[in-house]
């Protein structure tokens, strides 16, 4: 009886090493989504135009945002959208590549945030209602316009574009 | 009645066989029936290397036929877990009840089990969300919301499929462990939050189901024998 107690207790003690091992799984949904542009001619805004060179930033943070989605000639992009505060200034840099013929339009994105718990993974995503856009005017605009898909806007997943840039 | 002698004679015979096979049948042993209560040692164990972790638990069964307990578990559980974006803290009491099979045939005198069991749990807790960070773009700048969320009143109830082995290591003392595997049945979630965390059933997975473990030193209180 005495061995039978001994083997408990070792095979209990194996098993609760073996617990403390265990990983957790892996984020796989969606979180934050990114704001979509599409790019429209402004002489025939049904058209989709590309961009050239497209450098972007975003105000308040060093460096170019670089993604997969801002390629030298492109006609759709995917950018991030601050979480910590109800407004983002974007800098979209056309010719971003040449010095001289560099032009830097700047727009504001204004919103409602909301976070949402997605699962143990993810944590929480931030989603943005109520999203309105304004151009700063610089005298010399490459963007003609800009404008919002929907009215009102939210951005709630990846799936479509949420604002029209026309140029 | 003279002539009848010999057939009456014949019946006597045959009482007298039955009586004989009684007498022979007098060494039958009697299982001990009672209460055995205990307390769940792997979880103050547990707490001395884990400090996230405090539990305590008592465990009761009662046997009712040769192979077959009544059981039942009931316990106190705090725990704050640590997750990738968030932390949150969960404590509550639970109680589970249902049979215990004893797998195990045992020869005369012993008591050993090989535990097959059932148990339907029902557990009331509360959750506080401590922090979380949103899981943006890493390009952009982040922060850890610290302002704490409480959500009070919630409850789970679930089945758990129990194996487990027990033996007396003393007289009327027991010592055993058991393996729980957890399936929810239904529990009242927080809003923009999720139980997964819950007293009893441990960490909810995805599909919601949990592991459970525990290591027991029980006494037994003899009621009668049969």
């Amino acid at each position: 009886m005495k061995k039978q107690a001994l083997y408990i207790t070792l095979f209990s003690l194996l098993l609760s090493i073996i617990w403390s091992c265990e990983r957790d799984d892996i984020c796989i949904e969606e979180n934050t989504p990114h704001l979509i542009i599409r790019f429209f001619d402004h002489e025939n805004p049904t058209e989709y135009k590309k961009v050239i060179n497209l450098k972007v930033q975003i105000e308040g943070i060093d460096g170019d945002y670089t993604n997969e989605t801002i390629t030298a000639l492109t006609d759709s992009i995917a950018i991030p959208v601050k979480v910590t505060e109800d407004i983002t200034s974007f800098k979209l840099i056309l010719n971003g590549n040449n010095q001289d013929d560099a032009n830097e339009d700047i727009f504001d994105l204004n919103y409602i945030r909301e976070d949402v718990f997605v699962s143990r993974s993810c944590g929480y995503k931030t989603l943005y209602y109520d999203v309105t856009t304004s151009l700063i005017n610089d005298n010399n605009n490459w963007i003609k316009s800009i404008e919002t898909v929907k009215d009102p806007q939210d951005i709630l997943n990846q799936n479509s574009d949420h604002v029209k840039i026309f140029h | 009645m003279l002539k009848y002698f010999i057939s009456i004679l014949f019946i006597f015979l045959f009482f007298s066989a039955f009586s004989q096979e009684k007498t022979m049948d007098t060494v039958k042993y009697k299982d001990r029936y009672g209460l055995r209560i205990g307390i769940d040692i792997f979880q103050p164990v547990y707490s001395l290397f884990d400090k996230d972790k405090k539990g305590l638990e008592f465990v009761g069964d009662f046997r009712i036929t040769k192979r077959f307990y009544v059981a039942a578990e009931l316990g106190y559980s705090e725990a704050t877990s640590k997750e990738d974006y968030f932390e949150f803290y969960t404590n509550g009491q639970y109680i589970k009840a249902g049979v215990d099979f004893n797998a195990y045939k045992n020869w005369i005198g012993m008591e050993n089990m090989i535990v097959v069991g059932l148990r339907y749990a029902f557990s009331t807790f509360d959750q506080t969300l401590n922090e979380y960070t949103v899981n943006a773009d890493p390009f952009l700048p982040n922060q850890t919301i610290t302002t704490p969320v409480s959500y009070d009143g919630l409850n789970a109830q679930w089945i758990e499929f129990v194996l487990g082995l027990k033996a007396e290591i003393l007289h009327n003392v027991f010592m055993g462990f058991s393996f729980r595997w957890n399936q929810m049945v239904t529990s009242k979630e927080p809003e923009n939050f999720k139980n997964l965390y819950v007293p009893g059933f441990n960490k909810v997975y995805l599909n919601d189901n949990g592991f459970g473990f525990n290591y027991t030193i029980s006494y037994l209180l003899p009621f009668y024998r049969k």
